[in-house]
């Protein structure tokens, strides 16, 4: 097992160098550059630049070399110094600008990942052994809307509700008040009281997927020939479904986990923008905008790790989850 | 023997099993009024070709048909903590026919491949049966197992015991699914076509292995199998099933003798036997098994018969007859009509 963990590590790198490349290539593809979109930005408000100025500023940002060199020295920095580059947006180093948001980011994305698959599970397994009840027929149309609203659509109408209904705003995760005063544990029920509806509006959004994921699965498990035979055993009802059907019917839901840390970094942009949340998504798409290459480049490659990493991490579960995986790995 | 067990007490005893099948088109009466008695210590073989409802009747017995099917009728069960109960009066989900299931009544099914649940080891699935019923101990119930699975023939068992069913072969998975169902000692068996997946040699090996079982545990056995040659090598008596109902019934040696329905003869003339020429064809009913969907009056075999009587058969439903010591067939042709028109005398006639 840990040789192959090992050899999957080690097959991170090659894919990694090319991700990095065809990520670097990509940004620097669309005209112009970080100068450009700057000097447009200010001359809108009446700035004049010189030609002269422009050549001083890309000189100092090093945008005249090539895209490869610029890609080689960016890569250099970052294995010998662990330095990311610099944002020309925000005039600091992209790692204090990833930093600033990550915790709050990774905060609110893992109790989401959490609210859906703690909602769809047992509702995917309730919807199973009661196939075609009106408790299913109620859920499952309830998850499709769920699915179909765009997010910050719902985001929208439930701040309208809220706001029509107590006359409070909840626009972000802190108040005026936390933001001047700094965390304090009283304010820890009203924090969480506005993690309630971003968790509601990201969280339904994937909870769909999974439940008819899982109810699929499950039905698929309860036809098999293993149920009858538990059943002829003696089992209860609840053996067979948890022991047996439940235990196989992960294997797709577990597959699925594999994308959802990406997600957790970096999902939900529109949303967050919607309700004013000061996670990470919002940050990529502003810098793609302004051609922030360093920061929009840092953040897709994370995002490539991630998804390299949640790939590796679910494939272990796999292996755990079902021996005649582990079993082929080994042999 | 036949005799022997004849005398014996009855343990199982179907009246009048009916087993209806929702589907899109209507109710679908796939069990059509069946009566089977099994006695201690007996093999009753319930014969017939696919489809033709030996499975959903050995399923009613244990309650664990799909939710789709319906079982009605009687299916008393001489049980040791519940005396005599009707096991279809008693709740599918409930603890009173868990208790039989696995402990009096076991099954072994057809495809021993995918009875084992993939995600647990064979000793785990052995094990269950026996912390269910018997103890909650379980290096106790370890040790049962074990010694089951060696009775079945698993060599190396301790080894086997903790080995998942895709490291198994199918005759040794087959074997494991013996030990299951025996772990327990049920008083019945029912064994849904035991070696139809199973390649000829390990299909002879198995026999012998239920055969041997069966004297030492003492137990009956319900042998469902569309297999006529494993039918005269297990069983005592013999049940023939067609359409959803019992057409024949009788001792095992009498029914190759003496075979009295068309239907039963159709299928011991479609046995290949020694001697037969290459170029001889063997036997075949002509047509197929008609869906029990609206199904017309009459008797089911009308349209395929050779010896039907038009008039009679396609309009009375021939009821089983006894015939001779032991032995009932459900035939206008062979008995006569008690309805009047196409009786033996207007027959005769013709």
């Amino acid at each position: 097992m840990l040789k192959y963990i090992g050899k999957r590590m080690l097959l991170f790198i090659p894919t990694l160098i090319i991700i990095s490349v065809v990520i670097f290539f990509i940004i620097q593809l669309p005209p112009g550059d970080y100068v450009t979109s700057y000097v447009a930005a200010l001359s809108a408000e009446g700035e004049t630049f010189t030609a002269e100025d422009i050549a001083q500023l890309r000189l100092q940002f090093g945008l005249d070399d090539p895209w490869f060199v610029q890609y080689f020295n960016w890569v250099k920095n970052i294995v010998t110094r662990g330095d990311f580059g610099y944002s020309f947006e925000y005039g600091r180093s992209v790692w204090s600008v990833i930093m600033d948001r990550l915790y709050l980011t990774l905060a609110v994305s893992f109790v989401i990942l959490v609210f859906q698959y703690g909602v769809s599970l047992p509702i995917g397994i309730y919807c199973a052994n009661h196939q075609y009840s009106v408790g299913d027929y109620a859920l499952s149309f309830i998850g499709f809307i769920g699915t179909a609203t765009p997010n910050f659509l719902l985001a929208i109408i439930i701040m309208y509700v809220v706001y029509v209904n107590t006359g409070e705003v909840y626009l972000g995760l802190f108040s005026t008040e936390m933001l001047q005063n700094g965390m304090r544990w009283e304010y820890v029920p009203e924090f969480l009281g506005r993690c309630l509806i971003p968790l509601i509006v990201i969280g339904t959004s994937g909870t769909c997927g999974i439940i008819r994921t899982v109810r699929a699965q499950m039905l698929d498990e309860q036809a098999r020939q293993y149920t009858l035979t538990a059943r002829a055993k003696g089992c209860s009802e609840a053996t067979i479904t948890y022991k047996y059907c439940l235990r196989a019917a992960l294997n797709p839901v577990v597959s699925g986990m594999a994308g959802s840390l990406r997600t957790i970094f970096s999902g939900s942009t529109v949303s967050a923008i919607v309700m004013n949340l000061a996670i990470q998504g919002p940050v990529l798409l502003t810098a793609l905008k302004s051609q922030d290459m360093y920061l929009a480049g840092t953040i897709v490659l994370i995002q490539a790790v991630l998804v390299l990493v949640g790939t590796l991490l679910s494939d272990i579960a796999l292996a755990w989850l079902d021996p005649r995986i582990r079993f082929a790995e080994r042999g | 023997m036949n005799n022997e067990t004849a005398s014996k007490e009855t343990i199982l005893e179907i009246r009048d099993l009916k087993v209806n099948i929702k589907t899109d088109e209507g109710t679908l009466t796939a069990v059509r009024g069946v009566n089977l008695t099994i006695k201690k210590g007996e093999t009753l073989g319930l014969v017939g070709e696919s489809g033709c409802g030996k499975s959903l009747t050995s399923k009613a017995i244990l309650g664990i048909n799909d939710k789709k099917c319906k079982a009605e009728g009687e299916i008393i069960f001489d049980a040791e903590n519940l005396g005599r109960v009707n096991l279809l009066s008693l709740n599918p989900r409930g603890k009173e026919i868990r208790s039989v299931r696995g402990k009096q009544i076991s099954m072994i099914f057809q495809e021993p491949m995918v009875a084992f649940s993939p995600m647990y080891t064979i000793g785990n699935q052995i094990n269950e049966a026996t912390l269910l019923h018997i103890t909650r101990d379980k290096k106790k119930a370890r040790e049962i197992s074990l010694d089951v699975m060696k009775k079945v023939g698993i060599a190396n068992a301790e080894k086997r015991y903790d080995q998942y069913p895709h490291e198994f072969s199918g005759g040794m998975l087959q074997r494991a699914l013996i030990a299951m169902a025996l772990v327990c000692s049920p008083r019945l068996l029912i064994a849904d076509e035991p070696t139809t997946a199973l390649d000829v040699t390990i299909q002879a090996q198995i026999l012998e292995l239920m055969k041997s079982l069966q004297k030492d545990f003492g137990m009956s056995i319900l042998f469902i199998t569309h297999d006529l040659g494993t039918v005269a090598r297990m069983c005592d008596r013999v049940a023939v099933m067609y359409l959803g109902r019992i057409v024949e019934s009788a001792p095992a040696v009498e029914i190759y003798k003496n075979p009295q329905h068309p239907y039963t003869r159709g299928l011991i003339g479609s046995v290949h036997k020694i001697g037969t020429k290459a170029q001889e064809r063997l036997f075949s009913s002509e047509g197929t098994v008609p869906l029990a969907l609206n199904l017309p009056a009459g008797c089911g075999f009308y349209d395929r018969c050779s010896r039907r009587i038009d008039g009679v058969c396609n309009v009375y439903d021939p009821q089983l007859v006894d015939i001779g010591q032991e032995h009932q067939i459900a035939c206008f042709a062979c008995t006569g009509c008690p309805y009047g028109k196409g009786g033996k005398e207007e027959k005769a006639n013709e």
